[in-house]
């Protein structure tokens, strides 16, 4: 299976056939890329450009300003801003890994084992998807609370553990895994175990993947969790941390719209440097049909 | 004599070893995701949903609970004008924005499995606005303006659809106008799983059907779309929920306004009666999608299931002929037994 690359049938050269896509392609390329190359401009904006009318697309005199003013006002703060990094990379990792560790077994089990309520608690996830996450920010409180949780960690992760999400798009993976694929490790002696890490975990690679850029960036960007339910200003995540920066700035100075270009290319880079690591194998899309 | 055994009672299925076994596996493999749903997202909601019959304000002295009834769901819809105006644009537009963007995401992933040079970099081009979407970097792009299209005149397509449409239907397509630009960059996971699906079907179909004198145009009805059918009905389900929860979504913010809102009519409970009511709004569109694209059964499931049904209709027969036999048999001991005297006493064997 491991040997097995996929269909890697990418030509090396460039063929009179394939004019005709790169033509549909090329404009809806441009329309896509757009916000990227926009963030990374717009940090980059000396301060007459950030606020030019109509508002200007490419940079035309790029300054590092933006960042420097970034770097002041996170120095003048009682609170290093490693710290910050340190918590939200501690915050983010954990939850992403518990939160698709948990949410592949579960769909290996709702998918493919039978056992007595399976179908209703793919109805309970349903259900969950369809409820709006904001809206039960305060029991969610009142649960944390009663567990003891504000002001920890956990108080941060806990509650991102279970994304529905997450779930529901690698559930519609795990279905298209062969039942007889299964059934043929089961009978080679592979315990449940077994078949959960060496069968379905590489068959669903690139769900898992696209599940994990989709949690990283939930978790990453949260605020609403640091801001309700932490109280202790060392443990809040960067993206609260941006965020106050750049709202308390903006409300009085104009300052403000520089550092809040620069806070938000920074809080876009490890979402980029991550989904290039993942790129690979969310592309390199599987060989369910290892079957024939 | 006995011809016609006694009818067997159908024994209760007890689950043999294996089984139960898979079944334990099962439930050790759901577990921790079960707790952290029972945890953080059952409960609370079973929480507001108690909620929302009451109205709550939080005090220095804990919550206070007054009980409303339905008091909150009829000032929402009596007393809040822009909540219904927005529900049904929002319907309107998840409507045509969900076909758009699972026809967009099908029409390019089909495009970027074919065999072209670049193909990975065009690939990761189209998954990148994944990453933004959905962080605040979005708003900030919203609010430059960098989603739509500045030349196009909406307006003047939102008036000409007017005079054929209701008004709140030709405002939901003009936004879907304006924001043109935001529907393709929200179709990044759906052309992933798209493209995924595409792999997977056999390519020796398509020699199949090629051999068979089959167009590119016929393979893709006869064999893309069927194979890929299950895959369409998960990228809508996760649009409908995508577009519904997104943070570009008004709704989303008028339920966050009204919840952190300390003013004495609205708060909490308010909050929650909305959220519930555009959950079963979201239920519905979402129903609406897996009734469209459902799998219907296919024919082999068609005939198994007539074959099944001829089955139980030959053991209802066999059944009926049993009865009638062994009343038959019951009579005709009667009669013998009339007739003749036996001397068999009960003791044994003769």
């Amino acid at each position: 299976m491991a040997a097995y690359r996929g269909h890697r049938t990418n030509p090396d050269k460039f063929e009179k056939g394939q004019i005709k896509i790169y033509i549909m392609i090329l404009p809806m390329i441009l329309l896509t890329g757009l916000p990227i190359i926009f963030i990374i401009f717009h940090a980059f904006k000396p301060m007459e450009e950030l606020f030019a009318f109509p508002p200007k697309f490419i940079t035309t005199n790029p300054t590092l300003d933006n960042f420097a003013k970034l770097a002041k006002a996170s120095r003048s703060a009682s609170i290093p801003l490693s710290k910050y990094v340190f918590n939200s990379v501690f915050i983010t990792i954990v939850s992403v890994l518990a939160s698709l560790l948990f949410s592949t077994m579960a769909a290996y089990a709702l998918s493919k084992l039978k056992f007595k309520g399976r179908t209703m608690m793919m109805q309970i996830n349903q259900i969950a998807l369809m409820f709006v996450a904001v809206a039960v920010m305060i029991p969610r409180y009142l649960i944390v609370n009663k567990l003891g949780l504000i002001d920890t960690y956990l108080a941060e992760i806990l509650p991102l553990i279970a994304v529905p999400v997450a779930l529901f798009l690698v559930k519609g993976f795990v279905d298209q895994v062969p039942d007889s694929l299964i059934e043929a490790a089961y009978l080679d002696g592979a315990s449940e175990w077994r078949i959960y890490t060496s069968i379905i975990i590489p068959l669903i690679k690139p769900a898992i993947a696209t599940a994990a850029i989709l949690v990283f960036q939930q978790v990453w960007t949260n605020i609403e969790y640091a801001n309700y339910y932490i109280n202790d200003d060392s443990l809040k995540s960067l993206a609260f941390y941006m965020n106050t920066l750049t709202s308390a700035t903006t409300t009085n100075t104009v300052a403000g719209q520089g550092i809040a270009a620069a806070a938000s290319l920074i809080m876009f880079l490890p979402n980029l440097i991550l989904f290039c690591i993942l790129q690979n194998s969310v592309m390199n899309t599987m060989a369910t049909s290892g079957i024939k | 004599m006995k011809i016609f055994g006694k009818k067997e009672k159908k024994p209760r299925i007890k689950l043999g070893k294996l089984e139960s076994r898979e079944a334990r596996m099962g439930y050790l493999f759901v577990a921790p995701w079960l707790v952290g749903v029972l945890a953080f997202l059952l409960i609370p909601l079973a929480q507001s949903f108690y909620y929302m019959w009451y109205n709550i304000r939080i005090t220095p002295n804990g919550m206070k609970f007054t009980f409303l009834g339905t008091g909150n769901f009829t000032q929402i819809w009596l007393e809040n004008p822009e909540f219904p105006q927005q529900l049904v644009t929002y319907i309107w537009q998840t409507l045509i924005e969900v076909p758009i963007i699972v026809v967009f995401a099908l029409m390019i992933a089909i495009m970027l499995n074919g065999k072209i040079v670049a193909r990975g970099f065009f690939r990761l081009i189209f998954f990148l606005p994944v990453i933004i979407v959905s962080g605040p970097v979005m708003n900030l792009l919203v609010s430059e303006g960098a989603s739509s299209i500045p030349a196009m005149d909406t307006q003047a397509i939102v008036s000409a659809m007017e005079t054929v449409l209701p008004v709140s239907a030709a405002e939901g397509i003009g936004e879907i106008f304006s924001n043109m630009i935001m529907t393709l960059w929200y179709s990044g996971v759906q052309i992933l799983i798209f493209l995924s699906a595409l792999q997977k079907v056999d390519p020796s179909m398509y020699e199949a059907a090629k051999i068979d004198g089959g167009s590119e145009w016929e393979c893709f009805w006869k064999i893309t779309l069927p194979t890929i059918k299950p895959m369409i009905l998960l990228c809508s389900v996760y649009s409908v929920i995508f577009l519904s929860g997104n943070e570009q979504n008004e709704l989303i913010t008028m339920i966050k306004d009204a919840m952190f809102s300390g003013t004495k009519e609205k708060g909490y409970g308010y909050a929650s009666a909305m959220a519930w009511m555009y959950a079963l709004v979201i239920t519905l569109i979402t129903l609406l999608f897996f009734l469209l694209l459902g799998s219907k059964k296919d024919h082999y499931d068609r005939l198994v299931k007539k074959h099944q049904k001829q089955l139980k209709k030959e053991e209802r027969e066999a059944k009926r002929i049993e009865r009638r036999g062994r009343r038959n048999a019951a009579r005709m001991e009667k009669i013998q037994r009339k007739g003749k005297f036996t001397t068999y006493d009960g003791s044994g064997d003769y």
